[in-house]
């Protein structure tokens, strides 16, 4: 971190993870809409909890009312979808409960969405959670943090531009 | 500028995965998408503005599509919204 700072001149912005479990790069999601990256970067967590925290400070944006998407814009300008699982829409919002409102700010650490992993497992959902940067091609710089396991403390996303 | 309008047919709505279909068909086109709900307006290459409609199933949009590929993109973009939504 410390390190990097140096190279690029200025600090990077940071995206925390969303949720804890095993964070891997999203090309690993069995979906080609986010494994492809064509709706931007990012990376994907493998939840082992069910609570998705904000990864930054910002405004939420757009909280489906299923509770299984949510998109945030970040302070600093990021726009930031946040998607719990595959093909979760079709569960009608069972299992999610939301904890924020379209329009609120929000901390980073705030809790967003909580969900019931076991039970959507269960269903036999693909609980994979793809955080992407919608806007990434803005940013010159886009690393990521993946291939361990994560808390939502952890900084998984590195960006300026 | 070309002008269509479209009932949304899917049960799940424009949910995100769709969206972000129709803005990576939208993606390679010179002309300007404009999408028109009862929600909103949004421009179709912005994935987070296409999200905030939240359009639902039997919501009608209009589709607005102006630049120099509106006939092909327009013709197109039904031919997607009807196979896709």
């Amino acid at each position: 971190m410390g390190l990097l700072k140096k190279l690029f001149g200025k600090p990077l912005d940071e995206l925390t993870a969303p949720v804890a479990g095993n964070a891997v790069p999203v090309s690993q999601v069995p979906d080609p809409t986010f494994a492809e990256e064509l709706l931007g970067k990012g990376i994907a967590i493998e939840p082992t909890e069910g609570k998705i925290f904000a990864p930054c400070d910002g405004t939420v944006d757009m909280m489906f009312e299923t509770g299984h998407a949510v998109s945030l814009v970040a302070d600093f300008g990021a726009e930031i979808l946040i998607h719990v699982g595959l093909e979760t829409v079709s569960l009608k919002g069972k299992h999610f409960t939301i904890h924020a409102a379209n329009g609120d700010k929000v901390k980073k650490g705030d809790l967003l969405i909580e969900f019931d992993l076991d039970a959507i497992k269960a269903e036999g959902f693909n609980t994979i959670t793809p955080m992407l940067v919608c806007n990434s091609a803005d940013y010159n710089t886009f690393k990521t943090n993946v291939g361990k396991a994560v808390t939502n403390n952890d900084v998984v996303i590195e960006l300026s531009k | 500028m070309k002008e269509f309008k479209y009932v949304i047919n899917d049960p799940m709505g424009l949910h995100a995965r769709p969206a972000g279909q129709l803005v990576k068909a939208v993606a390679g086109y010179a002309s300007t998408v404009t999408l028109i709900a009862p929600t909103g307006k949004a421009d179709a290459k912005r994935l987070m503005a296409v999200m905030r409609l939240a359009a639902k199933q039997g919501m009608e949009l209009t589709v607005q599509v102006d630049g120099s590929d509106e006939e092909k993109a327009a013709a197109e973009l039904k031919a997607f919204l009807e196979a896709n939504l």
